[in-house]
């Protein structure tokens, strides 16, 4: 019996050939892979297993020059809200369709987050702001809450199962030892924009939710305090959860910084801010609320003190600051607490200028120390039709520039500035511009403004569209010469030209570092003292300028607010008028006159009077830098 | 002749046979211990893999003992106990669901098995018988006709599952069969082309068939996904593309030498999906790189022509053809699974044999082994 083979030989080779052929196809293909490809897909294998995680260095701390803390860090309980899980990301994906109607209702979010946010004492409406947030790096859970309470904390862990989206972590967060000290200075932080981040040559590196300075110093020095991130490379299974660290690098804490701010000096400067805002208020300027004061050393501009008010609490931001919180941070109501005016404000200087009229008209040979004028309060120079008064209405007589500005005597003043506008020669704007007006001073914090010095062809300008309001007028070197008009300078701005009046005329540029730190508290960069304009006003006329400023204090002006003041101050007050509001109290001054070492600016908006609203202040700022007795002063003198 | 008994059960035995499935055995419970070893349950599964081979044995020596030539006449029963196994996980209180198929037996809430499973091996006795009858001249329409009408009555069953994979091995199972059945490379041609255009109709239909319904009707949605990936794997990264390209990283990332037993990160870290079951390959080809794979499929290629060198040696065509059967399903098997983790075929549930952890595979495949030396140890004749 022939077997089946003999028969099928030729199926079976058939058969045995699709064996090997499918079998070979098999091995080409996995050489291919294995051998030939083996090295990609070894580096696709690590890619999978490895993950990189960025560990946040330590924010540099903020000191003062003394190095007492300013702004330090510390680690606190934070409750987030993880957008990657399914119940939070179901809302989320109703909430990114450009259809509003499926939004999540106010009744859903109550159920979601309605017992958490009771828990935190906030809203679910503000849970969910935060969650929503897009300006953080997409899986980074959203903290709703920071500093939550230990026990708030271990009611939300025990009910895990209840709040599964819930996580608490230990986060680091700025600390702020002394509150709202120095706030506009230090500045605030927060998670980076989508503006700042898009911006790759400052910010190149960073991520998305980052904390990032938002103003001030913070904002300033922003590259120094940051430091660098930290990697840590784990490993990960295919759900992305840890199993062990493959590698780390340890982050680069950011810098310590020391500026030049002194932390004593700063408390009584903010406190003397408030009792000069709270006298305004006694003498019933009820409408005044903000103010700005700067104190600086004469001969290295480093800023000793700068404070501005409203202020607002720096601490409000971390974590995050709620969309209410900002909002009413930024009302018109609220006189814009964040601004920091000694920096960004531009007020008329009003009789604080007139320093800068006197050495122009000077320096122009129309008028010197002992030059007589006569005020009867109503001066008509430039025509009847156009009469200007001087604030003593019933006149100061016979009166020299030297009185002019003890006495603050407008009229002599309009009878300069008349002289100076008659010369053609725009040199009371340009003496202004050498003292630094109407550009910025280069200040080391952001958003400075630069004032305004106005002359013929800003005017032009600024009324491009109504030429009858063209041209430069008299009327206007005449309200330029007081202070007035147009002229707009910031607290920092009149606080260096004093400054400078007293440095020989050398105005130093203003900072408020002063050196950065290394790693082992050692210093690793000095901010040197830097000359930003040389006025060239000779000696003699600093003189004149510097007799009538003493005589100010003295039996002047600001006779009440410094009686019996030692050593000699030389200051001016100054009382602008700002159109709807009510005035506006100055004072500026340097002392010690002989040997002078440190200029004062402050302002109060609306504060009514510089002589016994903003100078008892000055007063006592200057008493405590130079070691006297700080004293409450009342005083009703009405002059300006 | 006085052969001892050691001699006689010897001549029975395919050696060969024996030593390549022992071989395959061992390797695939190696790998399945690596493939464990990550998981919390990792001991219990190697021992249920060992249990399952246990098991094997005794279908194994039942088809062994059996005179094979007996089945034939057992065509109606046979008919009748297969058609049941493939519809039994559609009757209520017996069948179970995984991943989308009704495919396994289930009783109070146990699985069982996979009925499917064994019913390859019965597809194959019956098959062979009906080709058989025909003397191995599948080479008139009308024979051939006859003849897939029990593929299409097998295949029918296994689609109302629905189970694609197992659907392929059978249709695989009978072409191998029809080529040793006598059937022409210009019917094989003409029913390519027709099976072709079948599908596509089939496919348009279920698309047409959705749209109406509004939902996933008829073919299932993973089904066609599983297909289109395989022609596209960027359609789908997450789900069917991304368990390939997730496969076939961890076998290029194997190498040439692997990356050591129990080393593999793709199979440690879960990164292979059903590691230890359909993507078994994967972690052997990660672990043990290009030389673990020549071994397996060498091992493979030595099995599937002794299977073949049976076939050969089978002193009916009946014989054969159930030898040639059981070659087909394996080959199909070994071509499917290790084909789907380097991307050369469609991802189906299909697992490799001897290899993946899985009792009613396992079973089902030392059974076949049993029916390989049953038309062995009766090449020279009934009793002989």
């Amino acid at each position: 019996m022939p077997t089946v083979s003999q028969e099928f030989r030729s199926r079976f080779g058939v058969l045995g050939i699709i064996v090997v052929v499918v079998l070979s196809a098999l091995l080409v293909r996995l050489w291919t892979m294995q051998v030939l490809n083996g090295e990609s897909f070894a580096a696709q294998a690590e890619n999978n297993r490895v993950r990189e995680i960025s560990i946040q260095a330590p924010r540099g701390r903020i000191l003062d020059r003394n190095g007492v803390p300013l702004v330090t860090n510390r680690s606190a309980l934070a409750v987030s809200v993880d957008p990657s899980h399914e119940d939070v990301r179901a809302l989320l994906t109703r909430t990114w369709t450009k259809d509003t109607a499926d939004d999540p209702t106010s009744r859903e979010l109550d159920e979601m987050f309605g017992e958490v946010a009771t828990l935190l004492g906030t809203t679910p409406a503000d849970i969910w702001d935060r969650v929503t947030d897009v300006q953080q790096e997409a899986l980074r859970p959203r903290v709703v809450a920071v500093d939550v309470s230990m026990e708030s904390v271990a009611q939300i862990a025990e009910r895990q199962t209840d709040f599964p989206w819930a996580v608490v972590e230990e986060i680091a967060v700025r600390e702020y030892p002394n509150g709202n000290l120095a706030a506009h200075i230090l500045g605030y932080t927060g998670a980076i924009s989508e503006e700042q981040f898009k911006n790759s040559d400052e910010y190149s590196g960073y991520e998305r939710g980052d904390t990032v300075g938002k103003s001030g110093v913070e904002r300033q020095y922003e590259s120094l305090l940051q430091g660098d991130k930290g990697w840590r490379r784990i490993e990960v299974n295919a759900s992305g959860r840890a199993q062990g660290v493959v590698s780390e690098q340890a982050p680069r804490p950011g810098n310590d910084i020391r500026l030049t701010i002194d932390a004593a000096v700063q408390a009584v400067t903010e406190d003397q801010l408030d009792a000069a805002i709270a006298e305004a208020h006694r003498q019933g300027y009820n409408s005044s609320r903000a103010g700005a004061a700067v104190v600086l050393d004469i001969e290295t501009g480093e800023v000793l003190a700068s404070t501005s008010r409203p202020t607002y609490d720096p601490a409000a931001f971390l974590g995050g600051i709620s969309s209410a919180e900002w909002e009413t941070l930024n009302a018109k109501t609220s006189e814009y607490p964040l601004n920091d005016r000694a920096v960004m404000g531009a007020y008329p200087p009003a009789s604080t200028y007139k320093v800068i009229t006197a050495i122009s008209g000077m320096e122009a040979g129309i008028t010197g120390e002992n030059t007589t004028y006569t005020c009867t309060g109503r001066w008509t120079d430039m025509g009847k039709q156009w009469p200007k008064w001087c604030w003593k209405r019933t006149g100061h007589g016979t009166v020299s520039l030297r009185g002019g500005l003890k006495h603050s005597c407008d009229t002599v003043f309009y009878e300069i500035g008349y002289e100076l506008y008659k010369r053609g020669e725009e040199e009371l704007q340009a003496t202004s511009r050498e003292f630094g007006l109407g550009a910025k001073t280069g200040i080391d914090l952001p958003g400075e403004s630069a004032g305004r010095v106005p002359d013929a062809a800003w005017k032009k300008r600024y009324n491009e569209n109504y030429p009858e309001y063209q041209m430069w007028l008299p009327g206007d070197t005449v309200n330029m010469s007081i202070g007035q008009g147009d002229m707009l300078t910031t607290p920092l701005q009149m606080a260096l030209v004093y400054a400078g009046l007293a440095n020989d005329g050398n105005i130093m540029r203003p900072h408020v570092l002063r050196d950065v730190l290394g790693s082992e508290g050692d210093v690793i960069r000095t901010i040197e003292p830097e000359v930003l304009h040389t006025t060239g006003v000779s000696a003699e006329l600093l003189g004149v300028v510097e007799r009538g400023l003493v005589d100010v204090t003295e039996t002047g002006t600001a006779k009440g607010a410094f009686a019996g003041f030692r050593p000699t101050v030389a200051g001016k007050t100054g009382t602008a008028q700002v159109k709807g509001k009510d005035d506006y109290a100055w004072f500026c001054a340097y002392a010690p006159a002989e040997d002078p070492k440190y200029a004062v600016a402050i302002i109060v908006e609306q504060g009514g009077h510089g002589g016994s609203v903003t100078g008892p202040a000055a007063r006592n700022i200057l008493a405590h830098l130079l070691g006297q007795e700080l004293k409450t002063i009342r005083t009703t003198d009405e002059s300006r | 002749m006085n052969k001892t008994i050691g001699q006689r059960i010897l001549d029975r035995v395919s050696v060969p046979l024996v030593a390549w499935v022992a071989a395959l055995l061992v390797y695939g419970t190696v790998m399945v211990a690596s493939a464990t070893s990550s998981m919390n349950s990792g001991s219990g599964m190697l021992m249920r893999h060992l249990f399952g081979i246990g098991v094997g044995l005794v279908p194994l020596a039942v088809a062994w003992f059996i005179d094979y030539t007996r089945l034939r006449g057992w065509q109606g029963p046979l008919i009748a106990f297969g058609a049941f196994l493939l519809i039994s996980p559609r009757i209520p209180g017996l069948g179970g669901t995984a991943k989308g198929a009704t495919s396994w037996l289930e009783i109070a809430g146990t699985r069982l098995f996979q009925p499917s499973e064994p019913a390859k091996l019965i597809f194959i006795v019956i098959f062979a018988a009906v080709i058989a009858n025909m003397k191995g001249r599948v080479d008139t329409p009308a024979r051939i006709t006859r003849a897939l009408l029990y593929l299409a009555g097998a295949v029918f069953l296994i689609l109302m599952q629905p189970d694609l994979g197992t659907g392929m091995v059978f249709v695989a199972i009978a072409v191998v069969m029809l080529v040793v059945g006598g059937m022409k490379a210009k019917h094989f041609a003409f029913l390519a082309v027709a099976a072709a255009v079948f599908v596509g109709a089939i496919l348009g239909v279920d698309a047409g068939l959705d749209e109406m319904a509004g939902r996933d009707v008829g073919l299932k949605d993973y089904q066609k996904n599983r297909l289109l990936v395989f022609v596209d794997p960027d359609i789908d990264p997450t789900d069917a593309g991304y368990n390939l390209a997730q496969s076939k990283i961890a076998i290029g990332s194997g190498g040439l030498t692997g990356k050591g037993l129990g080393s593999g990160t793709q199979s440690n870290l879960h990164f292979i999906p059903e590691r230890h079951t359909d993507f078994i390959f994967s972690v052997l080809g990660e672990e043990l790189g290009f030389f673990g794979a020549v071994l397996l499929l060498g091992l493979y290629l030595a099995l599937l022509l002794t299977a073949l060198a049976i076939a050969n040696s089978s002193r009916d065509l009946y014989g054969a053809l159930i030898a040639t059967g059981v070659l087909g399903m394996w080959l199909f098997q070994i071509l499917e699974n290790v084909g789907m983790t380097v991307g050369m075929m469609p991802i189906t549930g299909i697992p490799l044999p001897f290899m993946s952890f899985g009792s009613s595979s396992m079973v089902t495949n030392l059974g076949a082994v049993g029916l390989l030396l049953s038309v062995w140890s009766r090449r020279y004749g009934a009793g002989s």
